[in-house]
C-alpha cells in the first residue's frame, strides 16, 4: 500500500513536470494521446467491465465533440455552458445507442453498434449544420480565469486533471458495488440476475458511462485543436480505439489507459508509414485475442501464476474451515404451522413440441426441507428455472407467499426473497470469492447510482460496511482463507458451499438447491446436510433437488417425484420410496425416457 | 412508373450481391456461432483481386473470378486456423480477432493496390435491353444468374453431400458432432473458405457495378449483414430473400433520401434488430451468441 502511494506520488510529480521536457509538437502529441486514453477508459467500462461490445464509442467522442462545436460557433453559447450540453447529448446518444442491448447481446450488439457509428458518420458528413465535409473551424479557446489555454503547454494541465479525475472515478467505479454488479453480468448475466442484478438497467449504465467519458474526450478534443471534422471520427479510429482496448487490456482501466497512450505515441512515431502501422497493429490485435486475451494488463498476473505453478505451490494452500451454524428462528422447528410459501399451481411449459412440465401442482409450507425426485429429464431443473423467473411458464401460476410472482422478473424474485443455486455451478468466474459474496450481498436498488454523481462517500461506506459482512458470510461458511482466490481454481466441493453462500448472501426466505451434493464426497454431503438444516432452523424454507437418495431420505420431511414432467407421487421419503408409480418410472418397464430438458443458458431474457 | 420499375431492377441486381455477402455471413454464423468481421475486406480483396486479373493480366472475366475466390479461399483458411483456439471458447474475443484481420486486410488492400480506387469495364458489352421502357444492362441479368446459381450450388453441397452433412451436424451440434468423429475444426475451415469465396465472388461482380476502392467493401459488407439480420441470421433461405430485399430498401432510400440513405438504412436496421431479432427465417436455437 505504501509502495503504491509512493508510486503514484511519483507519477503525479513525473506527469506534472512532463511539459518542461518537451518541445511545442511533442506537447501535442501527448495532449491528443490524452483524449484517447479518456475514449479509452470509457470503452473499457463498457466492453472489459460491463462486456458490452460498443463499437460506437468513436461517436460519442463525435456528438461530444461537434455538440460543443456547433453550438460555440452557431448558437454563439460560451465554451463551457456548450460543454455542459455536449455531455448532456454524449449521455443521450449513449442511452439511445444502449436500447438494443436490452434485445441482443455480443456479435450482433456490435454490428448494431458499428450500424449506428456509421449513420452517425454518414450524418456529419452531410448535415449543413454540421458543416459537411469540411467540418467546423475557429471554435473558440475555452476561458479559465484568465488563464491562456490556446497554449498546449497550459492545456496539457487541463486535460492532466480531467483525466485524473475521470481515471480516478472509473477505479472507483469498478472497486465498489456498482462496477462489481456490472462484472458480475459480464461473467454471467443469468446468475447475476438470480441473485437480484437489475440486467437491463446495468446495461444501459454501461452505455451511458461509455459515454459520458466519449463526451467528455470530445469537449477537450474540440477545445484542444478547436477544428473538427469527419475524418477524426472515422470507423478506422473506432478499430484503432478498439486496438488500444484491447491490447492494453480490456479488463483493467489502467491497461486501456497504457494501450491508448502506447498506441497513440506508436501511431505519431510511425506517421509517414499509416498502412505500414495499421498493419502491425491489426497483427497485433490478433495476436493478443488469441495469446494473451487479458492484454498488458493481464502479464503480471500471468506470469506470477506461472511462477507459482513452476514452484509447486497449490492456489489454494488454505484450508476449507468447518460451517458454524446461523442462530436457530425463534419459534422454528417446534410451531410448524403450515403455512404455505410457495405454492404452485397448474404449471405446465411447453419447448414448441416438448412439454417439459405437464400441470404441476405443489406447495411448500413455511420452514419445510422439500426434496424434488425423478429421473433425468422429467423437468425438475425447469420447475426451478420457472420458480426462480428464468422462464415464463405457458400455463398456471406460481405463488409466494400467497402473492401470484410468475412472470415477473429473476432480479425482482431475488428481492422477494427467491434465492437459488445451478445444478452446474454458475459462479462469477473472473470475481473472487470474496467477491461473489459482496454482489449478492448489495441489495440497494441500482437506481441508487445517483450516488456515485452526487455522494461518493455514501458509496464508499456502503462498501466499507458490505466487506465487513461479507467476511462474516466467508467465515461462517468456512470459506474465509479462500477470499482473495479464484473461484474456478478452487476444488469442486468447496465451489457448491461458495454458491450456497452466495445464495445465502441475499438473506432469502425461499432457497432452491439445485443437486447440491452432485460431485461432492461422503463427508461433504454429510457436511451439506448439517448447512442446509441450519439454513432451514434460521427460518428459511429449502426446495431440493437431488439424486443422493440417501440425503433425501434423511434430510427431508417431504419429496415430490416428477417423471416426465408431471407429479407421480408426494409424501414423507418412506411413503414415497414404496409407491409402485416410483419405482416404475425409475426401474420402470414402459420407456419413460423424455429428451433432457433445455439447460438454462438458452434462455436469452 | 418507369422509374420505379428502373429502381427495382438496379436494386435487385445490388441486391443479389448483397445476398452472397449475406450468405457468407450466415454459413460462418450457423457453423461456427461467429459473426465474421473481416467478411467486408475479404469482399474488397476479392474485387481487388479479381479486377487485377481481369484488367492487368487480361484474363477472361471467369478466369479473373476463379482466381479471386481461391485467393480468398486461403485467406478464408488462414483465418479460422489462427483463431482456432478460441473456438466454442469465447466468441467475444473471436469477434475481436476477426476484427483485427479486418484492419490486416485492409491495410494489405492499400499497400498493394494503393489508396485510390479503380473503375472496372463491364465484361459484357452489349446494349441493355429494352423492356417497355425501361433499361436492363445485360451484365444485370448475369450477375442474378450467377449469384442464382451459386445459391443452388450451396444449397445442394449442403444438403446432398457427406461434407455438407458434417457441416449442417457441427452446426447443429459440435460436441455431438465431435463425439460421432467430425474433424470440428475441418469443417469450420471449409465454412470459412466458402464464406470467403462467396465474398469473393461477391466483391468481383460488385467490380463493374460500383467503384473498386479499400472501402467498398465496408459498404457491400454491413448492407450484407444487415441483408442477413432481414432474413434471419444463420438462416440461407434467409439470406437469399433478404439481399434483394435491402438492395431494393437501399435503392429506393437512395432515390429518396440522397446523402442520408445510409443513415436512413442503418436506423431501419436498428429498428429490425431491436423488433426481431431472429428475423423472418431465424430460429431460436441457432442464436448462440
Amino acid at each position: 500500500m505504501r509502495y503504491r502511494v509512493g508510486a503514484l506520488a511519483l507519477l503525479a510529480v513525473a506527469a506534472w513536470l512532463l511539459p518542461y521536457q518537451l518541445n511545442l509538437y511533442a506537447v501535442h502529441v501527448v495532449d491528443v494521446a490524452i483524449v484517447f486514453a479518456l475514449l479509452a477508459v470509457g470503452l473499457g467500462l463498457a466492453m472489459g467491465v460491463a462486456g458490452q461490445i460498443n463499437l460506437a464509442q468513436i461517436a460519442f467522442f463525435g456528438v461530444g465533440a461537434y455538440t460543443t462545436a456547433i453550438l460555440t460557433t452557431r448558437a454563439g453559447l460560451g465554451f463551457w455552458p456548450a460543454a455542459v450540453l455536449a455531455i448532456l447529448a454524449a449521455s443521450l446518444t449513449g442511452l439511445l445507442v444502449g436500447l438494443p442491448a436490452l434485445r441482443v447481446q455480443s456479435h450482433y450488439l456490435g454490428i448494431v453498434t458499428l450500424g449506428l457509428a456509421l449513420a452517425f458518420i454518414n450524418w456529419i458528413t452531410n448535415a449543413a449544420v454540421a458543416g459537411g465535409a469540411e467540418g467546423i473551424s475557429a471554435i473558440p479557446v475555452p476561458p479559465l480565469f484568465g488563464i491562456d489555454l490556446s497554449s498546449e503547454y497550459l492545456y496539457y494541465y487541463l486535460e492532466l486533471i480531467a483525466f485524473a479525475v475521470a481515471l480516478a472515478f472509473g477505479l472507483f467505479v469498478v472497486r465498489t458495488p456498482l462496477g462489481r454488479r456490472m462484472r458480475a453480468m459480464r461473467d454471467d448475466p443469468l446468475a447475476a440476475a438470480a441473485i437480484g442484478t437489475e440486467i437491463p438497467l446495468l446495461r444501459m449504465t454501461a452505455f451511458v458511462l461509455a459515454s459520458v467519458y466519449g463526451g467528455l474526450a470530445g469537449i477537450l478534443y474540440a477545445g484542444l485543436i478547436r477544428y473538427v471534422a469527419p475524418e477524426t471520427f472515422s470507423i478506422g479510429n473506432m478499430f484503432l480505439l478498439l486496438a488500444m482496448v484491447i491490447i492494453g487490456g480490456r479488463r483493467s482501466l489502467v491497461g486501456c489507459v497504457v494501450g491508448a497512450i502506447g498506441l497513440s505515441l506508436i501511431r505519431e512515431a510511425l506517421a509517414d508509414f499509416a498502412t505500414s502501422a495499421q498493419l502491425a497493429y491489426g497483427i497485433v490485435v490478433v495476436l493478443t485475442v488469441v495469446f494473451a486475451p487479458t492484454g498488458l494488463a493481464g502479464i503480471p498476473a500471468r506470469v506470477r501464476d506461472a511462477l507459482r505453478r513452476r514452484r509447486g505451490h497449490s492456489i489454494a494452500s488454505a484450508a476449507l474451515q468447518p460451517f458454524q451454524p446461523f442462530d436457530p428462528a425463534p419459534g422454528a422447528g417446534a410451531a410448524r404451522a403450515a403455512v404455505p410459501v410457495l405454492e404452485i399451481r397448474h404449471v405446465s411449459m411447453r419447448f414448441r413440441g416438448l412439454k417439459a412440465l405437464d400441470d404441476v401442482t405443489l406447495t411448500v409450507t413455511a420452514g419445510e426441507i422439500r426434496g424434488i425426485v425423478g429421473p433425468n429429464g422429467s423437468g425438475k431443473t425447469t420447475l426451478f428455472n420457472v420458480v426462480s423467473g428464468l422462464y415464463r411458464a405457458t400455463a398456471g401460476q406460481v405463488l409466494l407467499d400467497g402473492r401470484v410472482v410468475s412472470g415477473i422478473r429473476p432480479y425482482q424474485l431475488s428481492s422477494l426473497g427467491v434465492a437459488r443455486t445451478f445444478q452446474n455451478l454458475r459462479l462469477f468466474a473472473n470475481l473472487t470469492v470474496g467477491e461473489n459474496l459482496l454482489v449478492a450481498l448489495d441489495r440497494t436498488r441500482t437506481w441508487s447510482i445517483w450516488r456515485y454523481a452526487l455522494w461518493q462517500v455514501g458509496v464508499w461506506r456502503q462498501d466499507r460496511e458490505l466487506r465487513r459482512q461479507a467476511d462474516d458470510l466467508a467465515a461462517r461458511f468456512g470459506l474465509a482463507g479462500f477470499a482473495e482466490a479464484s473461484p474456478g481454481a478452487l476444488p469442486y466441493g468447496i465451489q457448491r458451499r461458495i454458491e450456497i453462500a452466495r445464495a445465502m448472501a441475499s438473506s432469502p426466505r425461499l432457497l432452491l438447491l439445485d443437486e447440491p451434493a452432485a460431485g461432492l464426497n461422503g463427508e461433504e454431503v454429510r457436511q451439506l446436510a448439517e448447512i442446509v438444516r441450519s439454513i432451514r432452523d434460521s427460518g428459511v424454507t429449502v426446495v431440493l433437488i437431488e439424486h443422493n437418495m440417501g440425503l433425501v431420505m434423511s434430510l427431508c420431511e417431504r419429496v415430490t417425484v416428477l417423471a416426465s414432467g408431471a407429479v407421480i407421487a408426494e409424501g414423507t421419503p418412506a411413503e414415497v420410496a414404496g409407491t409402485p408409480a416410483v419405482v416404475e418410472a425409475y426401474l420402470g418397464d414402459s420407456t419413460i425416457m423424455p429428451a433432457p430438458p433445455p439447460i438454462a443458458t438458452q434462455v436469452t431474457r | 412508373m418507369q422509374v420505379f420499375f428502373q429502381t427495382l431492377v438496379g436494386g435487385l441486381s445490388l441486391g443479389a450481391i448483397y445476398a452472397l455477402v449475406a450468405m457468407g455471413f450466415s454459413l460462418v454464423y450457423r457453423t461456427m456461432g461467429l459473426v465474421n468481421f473481416a467478411h467486408a475486406d475479404v469482399v474488397t480483396i476479392g474485387a481487388y483481386v479479381a479486377s487485377t486479373f481481369y484488367i492487368s493480366a487480361r484474363l477472361p472475366f471467369v478466369v479473373a473470378m476463379a482466381v479471386a475466390i481461391v485467393v480468398t479461399a486461403l485467406i478464408g483458411v488462414v483465418i479460422e486456423r489462427v483463431l482456432r483456439p478460441l473456438e466454442n471458447k469465447d466468441f467475444d474475443l473471436m469477434l475481436i480477432g476477426t476484427i483485427g484481420f479486418g484492419i490486416v486486410l485492409q491495410a494489405l488492400a492499400v499497400m498493394v493496390w494503393g489508396a485510390t480506387g479503380r473503375a472496372v469495364p463491364s465484361p459484357i458489352r452489349t446494349a441493355p435491353l429494352d423492356v417497355f421502357g425501361v433499361h436492363i444492362r445485360t451484365y444485370d441479368l448475369v450477375v442474378l444468374a450467377v449469384a442464382a446459381g451459386a445459391m443452388v450450388a450451396l444449397v445442394q453441397f449442403l444438403q446432398r453431400t457427406k461434407r455438407g452433412a458434417a457441416m449442417q451436424a457441427v452446426a447443429m451440434d459440435h460436441e455431438a458432432a465431435t463425439a460421432v468423429g467430425i474433424h470440428v475444426g475441418r469443417s469450420n475451415a471449409i465454412a470459412f473458405s466458402i464464406g470467403a469465396g462467396l465474398a469473393a465472388l461477391a466483391g468481383g461482380l460488385a467490380g463493374p457495378l460500383l467503384y473498386v476502392s479499400p472501402t467498398m467493401g465496408a459498404s457491400l459488407g454491413i448492407k450484407g449483414f444487415a441483408a442477413a439480420i432481414l432474413g434471419g441470421f444463420g438462416s440461407l433461405p434467409g439470406a437469399i430473400i433478404g439481399g434483394p430485399a435491402i438492395g431494393v430498401l437501399d435503392a429506393f432510400a437512395a432515390g429518396r433520401f440522397q446523402g442520408y440513405s445510409e443513415l436512413v438504412t442503418f436506423l431501419v436496421f436498428t429498428a429490425i434488430i431491436m423488433i426481431r431479432p431472429t428475423g423472418i427465417f431465424g430460429e431460436r436455437t441457432v442464436n448462440r451468441a
